[in-house]
Order: structure tokens, then sequence, then C-alpha cells
């Protein structure tokens, strides 16, 4: 019995780390209504630029801040000059060319730093235990800062104008555009906050494990499951969506075994997109 | 073309030595010709260079001590571009045109099963440091003979070496490899013989977190922990057993718990004490320092020790059959490197004691050099070492 509270409890950390950037995918999607791959990428290239400055610095935050301007700024550069030009062809072309970026992107940090695996130089400590139940300090931090990210996601898009604006472009862009909403600017701020997002999210994923090329592209799965779990274009449906599946994850290597883990992302899109395409909490942003 | 220029210049070269060569040479009759076929270029270009080397070390000595059977031996050396297709070239010019009576030192399990066919069917011997456990299962008629230990050997000699140290409860967290339900079977087949129960799980090596499979791994308590998958899963692995709270004994293969992943991981002591195990040469022998000076490597690998082996063995087969065919060769190997006698570590010494009369059982490089039937051998040298303060300390070769 305790097994299953142990992997409650290490769903909800992965499902936590998760949200972050399953909440900038789904975001992107919202407003520029395509959903961008190149997240694989993003994800590996804000882990490496947390890294970097990481070892400089020292500061998780500078880190965070780093990782979330690196990731957001070269994500609004590929979607200026190679998504948005094909999102007027369907979203299929774009999705396919953010396939081609993120693959871009892997590769251009392996070029710069190897395949071999880097860590954080971040203290390793023994876990927290409350009888036979455990956690550990870090996740506790790391979900603390994947948290904190979350509120502010959720204070932004609430309360202030450019927050408001993205969430009326998404709900109806005709309408927005109407009002005098600058959907080119609604949508350069979509890509560069939405991957800034995804970069915070690698990063922080960096900081509990290790860090190489391949980052990103192992979490775009459980990602993009979880913005399909809770509907592609819900702010709240990704929070969701992604505790469901870091807790399905954990679980399935109880009941199916570890090889299967993965194949729980397949499923819950096969079993969503079967049953209830819209996803749990249907379409709307917020 | 520029293959076409080398071989042509080879043999204007070769033609002139002969002409050169002083009469008594000549009057000896035809040259022995050997070969090695191994990965100067592509993944095992690593190696190759240095196991052709010590190939050609091995042929000079004998050569300077006068041959074998009176004749002059000859190495021709082809590259196998570790890649299959190259491979099969290369060994089809060295049966057809050079008429070679062995070869020795493919390297990659591709082209290692590739190039056997063409050699038992040309009745050519083949000495490989492959390691698949599949490459002496082909039917080779007798004519692959192996110095790599097959993954049976390994886990064998890991399952023990676990016993040695007094575990009672092990553990294997494996990634899926087609090494992996052999590793269990064994591990499943040795530890229980030695009072040890044994549990296993299988972990996908492309997650970020393991908590839930260490969970699952320490639910039993175990005292010893085999962490077998690759540097970056391993890493996780590693820090997610520490944070679990898990402070009985690890083991590992050396080329995944490696200094890249001391560095990794950045933090000694969750390292500390972990044991890694590798196959070795014979460190000490006779025969290893002479792959040392012959390759010029301070610690040569174990590819060169075996290539070194190889052509010892080859030679020595031949002076005992009194013969220089591959059947010849195939035939006699075993009588030359086990079943007791005088224990020689070189060929030069191994074939005046042969011219001799003496029986022989080589010992050389890589080990014992004692094969089964199937072409395997029975057993080699390993080098375990322990993590101490981060750094990897010798615990034994054995």
């Amino acid at each position: 019995m305790s097994l299953i509270f142990q992997a409650l409890i290490n769903g909800l950390v992965s499902g936590t780390l998760l949200a972050v950037p399953a909440i900038g995918f789904t975001a992107m999607f919202a407003v520029l209504r395509f959903p961008n791959f190149a997240v694989s990428g993003m994800a590996t290239l804000g882990a490496f630029a947390g890294y970097l400055v990481y070892g400089a610095v020292g500061s998780v935050v500078a880190a965070l801040v780093v990782a979330f301007a690196a990731a957001g700024a070269v994500g609004l550069f590929f979607d200026k000059t190679a998504h948005l030009p094909l999102v007027k062809q369907g979203a299929l072309p774009a999705a396919i060319a953010s396939i081609a970026s993120g693959l871009v992107l892997e590769n251009l940090v392996r070029l710069g730093f190897g395949n071999d695996p880097r860590g954080y130089d971040r203290p390793i400590a023994r876990d927290m235990r409350l009888g036979d139940l455990r956690i550990s300090p870090q996740q506790l931090e790391t979900m603390g800062i994947a948290l904190v990210v979350m509120l502010l996601v959720f204070a932004a898009l609430g309360f202030t104008r450019i927050g408001k604006a993205m969430r009326a472009s998404a709900d109806n862009p005709e309408l927005a555009a109407l009002k005098g909403i600058r959907p080119q600017r609604v949508a350069a701020m979509a890509s560069f906050v939405g991957m800034g997002l995804v970069g915070i999210g690698g990063m922080l994923l960096g900081l509990d494990s290790s860090i190489d090329p391949l980052t990103g592209t192992r979490i775009l799965l459980s990602m993009f499951a979880a913005a399909v779990l809770g509907g592609l274009g819900s702010v709240p449906g990704a929070v969701l969506g992604a505790f469901l599946i870091g807790i399905a994850e954990e679980l399935s290597v109880l009941v199916f075994g570890s090889p299967y883990r993965s194949a729980v992302g397949f499923f819950a899109i096969l079993i969503m997109l079967s049953i209830r395409p819209r996803g749990l909490l249907g379409e709307r942003a917020y | 073309m520029n293959r076409t220029i080398l071989r042509r210049r080879t043999a204007l070269l070769t033609g002139v030595a002969a002409v050169a060569a002083p009469s008594v040479i000549r009057a000896q009759g035809e040259p022995i010709k050997i070969a090695t076929l191994t990965p100067l270029t592509g993944a095992g270009g690593l190696y190759g260079p240095t196991m052709a080397k010590a190939a050609a070390a091995v042929v000079e000595e004998v050569n300077s001590a006068g041959g074998v059977l009176g004749r002059k031996v000859v190495l021709v050396s082809e590259d196998d571009q570790t890649s299959p297709e190259p491979a099969v070239r290369a060994a089809r010019k060295l049966i057809d045109v050079d008429k070679v009576s062995a070869i020795m030192g493919t390297w990659a399990s591709a082209v290692t099963t590739a190039v056997a066919p063409l050699c038992w069917e040309s009745k050519t011997p083949l000495f490989t440091v492959s390691g698949a456990d599949s490459i002496t299962l082909l039917p080779h008629q007798g004519y692959i003979i192996r110095t790599q230990p097959n993954s049976q050997l390994q886990v064998t000699n890991l399952a023990e070496f676990i016993l040695s140290l007094g575990s009672k409860k092990v553990f294997t967290m494996i990634t899926q490899t087609p090494f992996t339900q052999t590793t269990i079977d064994i591990m499943n087949r040795v530890l229980p013989k030695g009072g040890a129960t044994h549990g296993s799980l299988i972990y996908d090596d492309k997650k970020t977190t393991y908590r839930t499979e260490v969970d699952q791994a320490l639910r039993g308590s175990p005292d010893m922990i085999v962490a077998n998958g690759y540097t970056p899963d391993s890493v996780i692995l590693l820090k997610d057993l520490y944070r679990a709270g898990y402070k009985g004994k690890i083991v590992g293969f050396a080329y995944s718990l490696s200094p890249k992943l001391v560095d990794q991981i950045g933090q000694p002591e969750v390292v500390e004490g972990i044991y890694t195990f590798a196959p070795s040469p014979a460190e000490g022998s006779g025969a290893y320092e002479r792959v040392k000076k012959a390759s010029g490597l301070a610690a040569p690998d174990p590819y060169t020790s075996q290539v070194y082996d190889h052509t010892s063995m080859v030679l020595m087969a031949m002076a005992q059959a009194k013969d220089t065919t591959g059947v010849a060769i195939k035939d006699n190997v075993r009588k030359i490197s086990q079943g007791g006698g005088k224990t020689v570590d070189n060929a030069v010494d191994g074939i005046k004691a042969i011219a001799a009369g003496e029986k022989v059982d080589y010992s050389g490089a890589s080990g014992p050099c004692d094969f089964d039937d199937k072409g395997d051998i029975l057993s080699c040298k390993f080098r375990y070492e322990q993590i101490k303060g981060g750094k990897f300390t010798l615990v034994k070769i054995a």
C-alpha cells in the first residue's frame, strides 16, 4: 500500500515539473494554432543555458531567468522565420517544420557540448522520511519553483493587459483584432513566453537529474500527452493533464513494469482523441 | 584507386625483397601467409591499428628466430572499416587472392558474423575479438576461435564476485539490451547456488527519474544492487538510490560506471564504495609485457592483447601440425593452447618447444586462452575496482 502512496507522491512531483513546459506548449497552441514540437530542442536549450549560468554564477534564480530568456528568444526567432510563415498553409506544415527546428537545436547543442551527460553541481541529499513515505528536499525545492512559475503565469494571464490580450486572441482572434488587439504582438508574446516556460521546464528537469542533447526529447511525449489530455490550448487543462500523466506513469511502473512507462503517454493520447478529442477541460484558454 | 596503387607498390616491394633476400630464405620455399582483418577505420578505428601492430610484432619475432617449419611468415593487413560490407570484400581478397591460412582480429560482432561464412566455407580459421553470444553458435565447424569473453562468461564471473562479497539479497536493475535476458537468467541460476536470492527489474533508459523503480527494487531490502545500464541513466539511477537512503553495495560494468559518471554525479559519497568490473588482459604476464613493447602503449587494451595471442596461437598450431593449412590450424589450436604441458607465453618459445617434441600450453596476454568446443574461451581475467573518495582503486584482477 505504501508503495502506491509513494508512487502517487513521485507522480505529483514529476507532474509538477511536467506542468511548466506543458503550459508553455498549450499556450503557444492556443494563440498560434499549431503544435510546436520544437519544444524538445527548446527544453534542451533552456537546460544548457541554465547550466552555463548556474556554473558561472551559482544562482538558481539567475539560471532560471536566463533559461527562460534564451529559450524564449530562440523560440521567437524560429517561430518568426520558420513556423509562422507556414501556418497559413495549415497547422500540419508548421508542425512538421517545428519538428525539424527541434532537431536542428538538439544537434546545435550536441555540436557545442557533445553527447556526454552533464549535471548541475547541486548537493545530492538523502530523502526526508515520513513513515514509509519519502520525498527529497531537492524535489520539494524544484516543485516549489515550478509552482511559483505557474502562479506567475496564471497571475499574468488573469491580471495583466498582455495576458488578457492573449486570452482574448486565443478565444476569438477576429474579435480580438476588432477590439484593437494587435495579433502580431500577441503572437510574438505567446512564442516568447511559451518557449521560455519550456526552457524553464527543461532546466528544472536538469536540476533534478542530468542534461544531455536528448533531455527535451525525453519529455516531449509526456508534455504533448499532458496538453492533449487537458485539452490543447487550455492552460489549466495542461496542469491537470501533467499531474495525471505524471501519476499514471509512476503507477504504470507498479502495474506493468518500467519498460512500459513510455506507453502511458501514447495510450493517454489515443484514448483522449478517440473519446473526447477536446480534452478534459475543453479548449478554453483559461 | 589509391588502394590499387598501394597494392601494386606492395607487390613490387615484395618482388624486390624476394630478389634481394639471401638465397637461403628463397631456398626455404614459399612464405606462409596469415592475415589481420581489423578496424583500421570506422568506430573501431581506435583499436584496429594497434591490433595489427601487435600481430606484426609476433610475426617479426618468429621470423627473426627462423620462421615456422623453416619458412618465413608474411602478414597481410586489411581494413574491415568496422562495417560488414567492406569487411566481406577484404576477406574475399585475403582468402582468394592472398590465400592466407588464417584471418585474425575481426572486432565488431556484425563484421565477424558477415565474414564467418566465407571463412568456414574456405576452411580458413577466423580468430575474433567480438563479444556477441550468437557468433560461436553459427555452424562454423570449428573454424571460429574467440578470445573475447561472451556475456555468459562475463555475467557468471560477476555473479561469483557478488557471492564472494557475501551478498545475500541481490537485485539487478538493467536496461533493455540484447544481453538483458541472458544476464537475468545467469544471475537467477548462479546466485541461488551460493545461497543468495536474486530479483530483477528491466528499466527504460530514457527516463528522467527512477524513483518508483528504486522503490520497487528496495522493497525486498537488497544488500547488493547490480546497476547494469548506460552512463546517462546510471547517473540518475545512482542518485535516486542514494536519495532513497540505500546503504548496501552496488556493482556495475566499468564501461558505464566510469570516471565520467563520477564527475557527472560530482558528489563522492553518492558513488562511494561502488564496485566496477571489466574483462581484463593478463596484466603482469610476460606476454602482456611484450604487447606493451610491441604496441608502444602503457596499458594495451584487451583487443590488442587478444590479437597478439591469435597470432602466436596460429603460428604455434602450424608448428604443431607440421602443416600450414587452415584445416591443420583448426585441428591443432587446442593442442597448443590447453591441456597441460610446458607453459609458454610467446610463439618463439612455443615453436622451439614443439620442435623439441614437447607438449605446450599457451597462456597469453589476454588470458589462459583455453577454448571449449564452440570456440569460446573458458576463462579470462576480470578487473574489479572500487570507487573510494571519488577515485577508482584496484580490488583485484582475477
